[in-house]
């Protein structure tokens, strides 16, 4: 009997021992596998803005973050060379959310399917702002940020020309016949002061807008893999007639400066009215430019329609640190301290619940400039319009930038819209599947 | 073995080496570009597969009006480019033969990168806020929307390959101009010749080989370059300053459509191989 105790505690304390040295051994291994760093690949704009929080994220995982940086263009170009060599050096980068489906059916990216569970995606983002991060029923890249435009006014210059200011309230928004008659007696070519300019001058993401309030829809059919007769209807023929009257017949928009130039003329007060990204704020506050908001102008005869959406996050297919590379992801993408922050301090709408409420309750937000954010959120909520889902975005997207520059310099928009369509018609055929 | 033989052997084994690296960075891809050029990327069952289809890259872009304006665009750059750069070059380097002392100015467009000076060039050529059209202001001439008008993109885009290339081919030929003995011009003057005769008689004969050689190697560049299209036009407006470089470009890196963009790089070679060609035979009917 005393020697079956003895051997009945021998055999307890070896199972404690078992037991403990197991339970240590997890973390060990689990630490000895963890990787040191991370590479992620980001837009230039970005590591001001979020090296603070990858230090956060080194000091609690011990992962360090590296981060190769690059201008817009630069960046989505950068993306297709690395994927084409199957760098595996790359563990995360950043998504312009309607090149989604694009990454997605070119396996650019890890599915995230298993990373988030519903209830955190239902609680953490309104439908508007992840939707976009999936395809095919399968969400690839979370929002990290979200956006929306207002239009721009420079007070003195209104002023000068002896103008009313447009209305702050959403149902008075301004038309687009409004900007136009106010840019006409605004526009001093001989002091180099323009009437009007949008701010992402060619580019689709702010140009949409203008099809879309003219019942033009988003220029690509239901499946994704078509545009014959989408980008050249009424809608789109005629918000294009008025872009390119703004440059050829009322001469009130600037030719030549680009997205990076457009929004320094305005803070340098040489632009009357402008369109653009909420993103703008802090730097014409800081240029000492007598400005306010108003909402996004539409056509009269259509809808108030504005643009959406921003940068979302993928895990890089090659990865070979997925499990690290979702770890930062789901920080960087939920964790509202974050969101919080680059709106506060760089301005930068955001695509999460506990930011937008941040806006709704902080009463800075109730005063101009900052009222812009309170414009956004209802716009996100009523008249934010997504960007065409369709797997040849990147073509899409690049042959309408060369078509919108060209009919800014003058050529015709129904013949350019025809060239294009066709471009792209031979682009979306490799999709079909 | 004779020793003729085994001079022969030596000779080969020491140009073997650039032989091989000739054939790994030159013809390989060459052979490659072609191969792809037989192959499109589809969809197929949701995975992206390269499908051989011949010649049917070639084929879509005979009957593309976009290919067709490229390829104008392309011989009509290069056959205003070519020209002014050598000819330019030369008369500079004829000039500089005589005044040595100025030659530090006309270097210094070589210590700029190219897209360095497409972006300087762009903002000199700003049509609202560059100094371009200050200065034409100033002495009353209306401001000229260079970059952002089809009519005259183009020639802003050939203004910076000429202000860029010039220097670089103006030193091979100060170099041929040297080493031009120079009792020749002696024996010239004597004989009672003036400096336009000298330089028509003695100069640009004995430069032949030279100046093939820069004609060559211009032409070369000149069919690829495409960095201030990619930079200040991105081909436009309307597809004018398009060349056949930068469509190909756009069509593998941008749109990923490879097979067409190596389609189009063959096309390319072809063109320069046969201008090439032509220039050979023409500066070989006299050899001094």
């Amino acid at each position: 009997m005393k020697v079956g105790l003895v051997k009945l505690k021998d055999l307890k304390q070896v199972a404690l021992v078992v037991l403990v040295l197991g339970l240590l051994a997890i973390p060990l291994a689990a630490y000895a596998e963890k990787p040191t760093s991370i590479k992620f690949v980001i837009g230039n704009w970005a590591p001001p803005v979020l090296q603070s929080f990858f230090e956060k994220f080194e000091k609690e995982t011990g992962i360090k973050v590296e981060v190769d940086d690059y201008e817009f263009r630069n960046l989505l170009d950068i993306i297709e060379v690395r994927q084409k060599a199957k760098d595996e050096t790359v563990d995360l980068f950043f998504v312009d959310a309607p090149l989604v489906p694009s990454y997605a059916v070119r396996g650019f990216m890890k599915a995230l399917d298993g990373d988030f569970t519903e209830q955190e995606i239902g609680a953490t983002w309104p439908e508007a702002a992840v939707g976009v991060g999936y395809w095919d029923g399968t969400l690839w890249a979370p929002p990290i940020n979200n956006s929306s435009q207002v239009l721009f006014y420079n007070k003195e210059l209104f002023k000068e020309a002896g103008l009313a200011y447009p209305s702050v309230e959403v149902e008075k928004r301004w038309t687009w016949k409004q900007v136009v008659e106010a840019a006409k007696k605004i526009v001093d070519p001989d002091r180099g002061i323009w009437g009007f300019s949008f701010d992402q001058v060619n580019r689709y993401y702010q140009l949409q807008a203008l099809p879309e309030s003219a019942g033009g829809g988003s220029g690509v059919g239901k499946d994704g893999l078509s545009v014959k007769g989408y980008l050249t209807n009424d809608g789109w023929i005629k918000a294009f007639t008025f872009y390119h009257d703004l440059y050829e017949r009322w001469k009130v928009s600037p030719r030549g400066p680009g997205p990076v130039e457009l929004p320094p003329m305005f803070g340098a007060g040489k632009i009357g009215l402008f369109v653009g990204g909420l993103w703008n704020i802090p730097d014409f506050v800081e240029a000492g430019v007598d400005f306010a908001v108003a909402p996004h102008p539409y056509f009269a005869d259509g809808v108030p329609a504005t643009p959406a959406n921003s940068w979302h996050i993928g895990v890089w297919s090659h990865s070979q640190k997925p499990e690290a590379a979702v770890e930062l992801l789901r920080y960087l993408t939920m964790d509202p301290e974050v969101s919080i922050y680059w709106l506060e301090k760089h301005g930068q709408f955001p695509s999460d619940y506990a930011a937008l409420d941040y806006i709704m309750e902080e009463p800075d937000y109730a005063e101009q400039p900052w009222i812009a954010y309170r414009i956004a959120a209802y716009e996100a909520a009523h008249t934010a319009v997504i960007r065409a889902r369709t797997p040849a975005f990147l073509e899409f997207e690049e042959i309408l930038l060369d078509t919108f520059e060209d009919i800014r310099n003058g050529a015709d928009p129904k013949a350019s819209l025809q060239i294009a369509e066709s471009r792209i018609e031979r682009a979306m055929a490799r999709y079909q599947f | 073995m004779t020793e003729r033989q085994a001079r022969y052997r030596a000779a080969y084994l020491f140009i073997c080496p650039i032989i091989a690296l000739l054939v790994i960075f030159r013809l390989y891809p060459v052979a490659s570009a072609f191969w792809e050029s037989l192959y499109q990327l589809q969809f197929q069952g949701r995975v992206m597969e390269k499908i051989y289809v011949g010649l049917r890259n070639f084929q879509d872009l005979w009957g593309e009006p976009i290919f067709w304006k490229s390829l104008w665009v392309t011989l009509k750059f290069n056959l205003i480019v070519n020209p002014l750069q050598i000819g330019l070059a030369l008369i500079l380097a004829l000039l500089l033969n005589l005044h040595k002392n100025v030659r530090t100015i006309y270097m210094l467009p070589l210590g700029v990168s190219l897209p360095i000076a497409s972006i300087i060039w762009r903002i000199i050529l700003d049509p609202n806020q560059g100094i371009a059209n200050g200065l034409l202001k100033l002495v009353g001439i209306t401001p000229q929307p260079f970059f952002t008008s089809a009519d005259q993109a183009l020639w802003s885009v050939i203004i910076i390959a000429t202000w860029k290339g010039l220097a670089f081919w103006m030193i091979f030929l100060v170099a041929g101009l040297q080493n031009i003995p120079s009792t020749c011009y002696e024996a010239a003057r004597i004989d009672g010749a003036n400096l336009w005769q000298e330089v028509v008689h003695i100069s640009i004969p004995l430069l032949r080989r030279i100046i093939l050689f820069v004609l060559v190697v211009d032409t070369s560049v000149n069919f690829v370059l495409f960095a201030p299209m990619y930079i200040i036009t991105r081909g436009g407006p309307t597809f004018s300053t398009n060349v056949l470089m930068y469509e190909a470009y756009r069509s593998g890196f941008t749109y990923q459509d490879w097979g067409r963009a190596m389609a189009i790089a063959i096309i390319l070679l072809v063109i320069v191989l046969v201008i090439v060609g032509i220039q050979f035979k023409a500066f070989q009917t006299r050899e001094y």
